[in-house]
């Protein structure tokens, strides 16, 4: 981080005073001119917390698409077909056996599975054709869009969500202060809280994971320099394979997810890898970092968007992406 | 870049054709290369040799612009190129070519000739095809001509034997108005007969070329050039004539005895 | 590449490159010119909707698949948005023109709005280049879809200038030197000119020093520098070049159609175009078109086909889907390579296996 600060010292005044900037906006009470000109404190705050919650659901998407790319050079555009199977199959656990926790972990494994299949019949023999690979998994896609709708059609689906799950929790923030002097707190959805939570505690089991252990060492070296790593002569072909059932279930599971503080629905597939595809740009191709940074970057900017340019949110994010490729086109946080 | 004409000018009479003060070239924590000070004058024939690993690929690629140098400067004909892109390196004059062919697969012969030689030359985005008389056209002929594969011109690429397709590698190098010229291993793979056709090739250049060859083949090596450079993990640490590195004894030791290329 | 190097090596001394002369490829086909004449009497024998629904709208998805060929066949870059680029004319012709928008449409003559249209689409598709060159090739896919979908997203959402949801309708085609172009012979070869034209430039094109030069790019971009080319420059111009042809096929899109909505240029046309090409083919400017064809069949007949063997008749993505994937498992190179192969087979049929 010292590199950073010495190589770029305007940035770095810039990121200071923004985080800065930010502290004050989310902890100090707002006088009634901040408030004319920002809206109500409640909403930015609900506007902060919901983007950041997003962002951690993208996260869990896009890290397993990274994943994929950085170590198999599969731009895997079936990922968000993965996701919303995961989340129509764990719809369907659920509402068959009442429980939240079993359906996402069935749905986990199934999909995982799924993965395997693929990795193995498919994709396997076309290691080095980056290309086709790639356009398999958009006949992939199709294939699945279409046999879902079949199955599900166009409705909207929501996975029941547990009720210890469920109702409001009071977080020490302070929005507003009554007439009476009391402090009013915000009441955020437990549900976006502990889906955050998870995502947090799995991207930080990542991280160990990739930095900690042999299996994520041989990975990272895969994602750097893809010869050198079949030049160890590890069995290459294996650690494929479990890198594309990892992300393929960590897709499938964060469908569950989305379908319960969300929907499930026709078309959430492309919505949800488009996502994937921006937040992978902006924070670089097989970073985990890049993921989490570009996930909570992209979910903050849809949700400000929402709530303070309603037309323009979606553009927003593609506005984002277009600069970041305008300036720095290998993403945010890769090294070259 | 906005250097003025005449300025060029008289930097050609006088300047050397090549000359890194100080280059460095870091991967990360590895140091590639440290240190570089080199100079060449033009028309000077100099090998670089060293064990593999020396970082005598990584000097050229610093050279060319491929990888851009960490630190130093590199001036080409007195002119300071550190940070041109390599295509700008080598529209003033400089050719390279590499150890593993590096050809156009898809195309035929004549054609990988044919772009070498717009590549030097105005037209580059021309969307007419060459007429019958096109200069750039010619060229490529009499290239592919003193490259002695004309027999195989309309052949592509991928049907070519190892020897023609490094013919054609130093063909690609010949191509335009060359004023220097590195060779990455010229020699590599080639039989004793080819041998013997590359270095006469090498020789009978136009005495105002000059060149640099990085080669593991002492024998080719020593017989083409006039000034030999030793390089020992990224640093220069001999430089003198061929017979002088020859009998080395430092040389011998480090070069010749271990790490063997 | 796979998809484009497979069908170059078919085999010893039968795959000659390309040569120099235009002429030359007609002669190397002689079905190109059965197929030129057939065109061009076309209309004496069959209807209205097999001219302009079969193939008038095969011919424009045929050119906007060309202009991803060119980019993914010669120059090594699968880009999606040309389908977009094509959307983004259709739009500039329905806002500059007529439509029954009278509060955006703005009214101006053909003459003026076209140009204009086209001009405004060849700039986007040239900055969607500068954003998508400066990554390794297999970021572009990646990169022009998110393009491609941003200006899904902004059409859908933007009333002021797009129209949102609904786009225009009751785009007319002008009428000009007397004659109406949207009537079906005239709006016909309307189309067959700009279509042979387009492909007839890129055949040309392939082998002027600007095509060559992509080629080089696509083969090994980094010698192409060592030999003096600017290498994000040519592929900069490339895209310049697709996206004039698929900026003209815009236009005669939202002709054809006679309106257009952000759906015209949603992910899923933008995904077709890419299966057209493939399909057909990347490694010859014709294997557009026959992709076109092929897909402007199934779409059209595929319903009844379907219902006869007992399927829902809207399992139409659930095919598209199946087939693609089945030419990209066992001929990435599309139907031109089949039939390359199937050539070589022709031509050695003594020598025992032949290459398939």
């Amino acid at each position: 981080m010292n590199n950073f600060i010495g190589r770029h010292p305007v940035w770095s005044l810039v990121i200071v005073i923004l985080i800065a900037a930010m502290l004050f906006l989310i902890f100090a009470v707002w006088p009634p001119e901040l408030e004319q000109v920002l809206g109500r404190k409640r909403i930015f705050l609900s506007a902060l917390l919901n983007g950041i919650t997003l962002g951690g659901l993208y996260f869990l998407v896009a890290s397993g698409f990274t994943l994929i790319f950085g170590l198999m050079r599969n731009v895997n555009l079936a990922h968000g077909s993965l996701y919303l199977f995961g989340g129509y199959f764990g719809y369907e656990i659920a509402t068959w056996t009442g429980s939240w926790v079993f359906a996402l972990v069935a749905t986990f494994v199934i999909v995982a599975l799924l993965g395997i299949v693929l990795q193995f019949t498919v994709f396997r023999w076309m290691e080095g054709q980056d290309l086709r690979q790639t356009l398999v998994t958009i006949a992939i896609s199709l294939i699945l869009a279409d046999l879902m709708l079949w199955r599900w059609g166009g409705d909207f689906y929501q996975v029941p969500m547990p009720a210890w799950l469920g109702g409001p929790v009071e977080i020490p923030l302070v929005t507003a202060i009554r007439s009476s002097g009391e402090l009013v707190y915000l009441q955020y959805p437990l549900v976006r809280l502990v889906i955050l939570l998870g995502a947090v505690v799995i991207g930080v089991l990542m991280w160990l994971a990739l930095n900690r252990t042999k299996i994520g060492m041989l990975i990272r070296a895969g994602v750097d320099d893809r010869d050198m790593l079949s030049a160890t002569g590890v069995r290459v072909q294996f650690l494929f394979l479990a890198v594309f059932a990892f992300g393929a279930g960590l897709a499938g599971l964060t469908g569950v997810v989305g379908g319960t503080f969300q929907s499930l629905q026709q078309g959430e597939d492309i919505k949800i890898l488009l996502a994937s595809l921006v937040v992978v740009i902006v924070g670089g191709m097989g970073s985990i970092t890049g993921a989490a940074v570009g996930a909570v970057l992209i979910g903050l900017a849809d949700q400000f968007g929402t709530v303070y340019m309603p037309t323009y949110a979606v553009v927003l994010t593609f506005v984002i992406m277009v600069v970041v490729l305008a300036l720095r086109p290998q993403g945010l946080l890769r090294g070259h | 870049m906005a250097v003025s004409v005449a300025e060029r000018l008289s930097a050609v009479g006088t300047a050397n054709a090549l000359e890194l003060r100080g280059v460095t070239r870091l991967f990360g924590a590895l140091a590639a290369l440290t240190d570089i000070t080199l100079t060449v004058r033009p028309g000077e024939r100099r090998a670089v040799l060293g064990s593999n690993g020396a970082g005598k690929t990584t000097l050229f690629n610093c050279i060319t612009g491929d990888f851009p140098s960490t630190s130093g400067t590199i001036r080409f004909f007195g002119e300071d190129v550190t940070h041109f892109p390599p295509h700008e390196r080598i529209r003033r004059g400089l050719r390279r070519t590499y150890q593993i062919s590096a050809l156009f697969t898809g195309l035929s012969v004549i054609d990988n000739v044919y772009l070498a030689c717009r590549g030097v030359s105005r037209g580059r985005y021309s969307l007419l095809r060459p007429r019958r008389n096109d200069a750039s056209m010619q060229s490529a002929e009499n290239l592919v001509q003193a490259v002695h594969l004309t027999t195989v011109k309309e052949q592509l690429v991928s049907e070519l034997s190892h020897g023609q397709q490094r013919q054609l590698e130093i063909a690609l190098a010949l191509a335009g108005a060359p004023r220097f010229i590195l060779f990455d291993e010229p020699a590599a793979g080639l039989s004793p007969t080819e041998r013997i056709e590359l270095i006469e090739i090498l020789t009978s250049l136009p005495p105002h070329i000059g060149y640099i060859v990085i080669e593991h083949d002492m024998d080719v090596a020593l017989r083409v050039v006039e000034s030999v450079t030793m390089m020992h993990n990224g640093r220069i640490f001999k430089e003198g004539r061929p017979e002088e590195i020859e009998s080395d004894p430092e040389v011998q030791e480090l070069y010749l005895g271990g790490g063997h290329g | 590449m796979a998809l484009v190097e497979t069908a170059n090596a078919v085999g010893p001394g039968s795959a000659k490159a390309e040569s120099w002369s235009l002429t030359s490829t007609f002669q190397a086909h002689p079905v190109l010119w059965l197929l030129a004449l057939f065109l061009l009497i076309l209309p004496a024998f069959a209807s209205n909707f097999v001219l302009i629904e079969i193939f008038g709208w095969a011919m424009i998805l045929g050119m906007i698949a060309l202009s991803l060929m060119f980019l993914a066949g010669y120059g090594g870059m699968v880009s999606l948005v040309q389908m977009t680029i094509a959307g983004c004319a259709g739009y500039m012709v329905a806002i500059f023109g007529t439509t029954v928008m009278t509060d955006i449409s703005l009214g101006w003559p053909w003459w003026v709005g076209v140009p204009l249209a086209i001009v405004i689409a060849v700039i986007f598709g040239t900055l969607s280049g500068v954003l998508a060159v400066r990554t390794e090739g297999i970021y572009t896919i990646m990169i022009t879809l998110a393009i491609a979908s941003a200006f899904y997203y902004f059409t859908l959402q933007n009333y002021a200038i797009f129209n949102g949801f609904s786009g225009f309708n009751a785009v007319r085609t002008p009428v000009a030197f007397g004659v109406d172009w949207r009537a079906p012979v005239p709006f016909y070869y309307l189309i067959l000119f700009w279509a042979v034209l387009s492909y007839l430039v890129v055949v040309y094109v392939s082998r002027s020093p600007f095509g060559l030069a992509l080629q080089g790019v696509r083969d090994n971009p980094r010698r192409m520098e060592a030999l003096g080319f600017n290498v994000t420059a040519h592929r900069i111009a490339a895209y310049a070049f697709a996206a004039l042809i698929a900026a003209i096929a815009g236009v005669l899109l939202v002709w054809h159609g006679g309106q257009i909505s952000p759906g015209t240029a949603g992910v899923g046309p933008v995904i077709d175009i890419l299966i057209i090409a493939v399909v057909g083919g990347l490694s010859r400017p014709i294997g557009a078109f026959i992709g076109a064809i092929i897909y402007v069949m199934l779409r059209t007949f595929a319903l009844d086909a379907l219902v006869a063997v007992g399927l829902d008749g809207k399992r139409f993505q659930l095919l598209i889907g199946l087939g693609f994937l089945l030419i990209v498992l066992f001929s990435p190179d599309g139907i031109l390579g089949l039939w390359a192969r199937w050539r070589a087979r022709m031509q050695r049929p003594n020598t025992h296996g032949g290459r398939a």
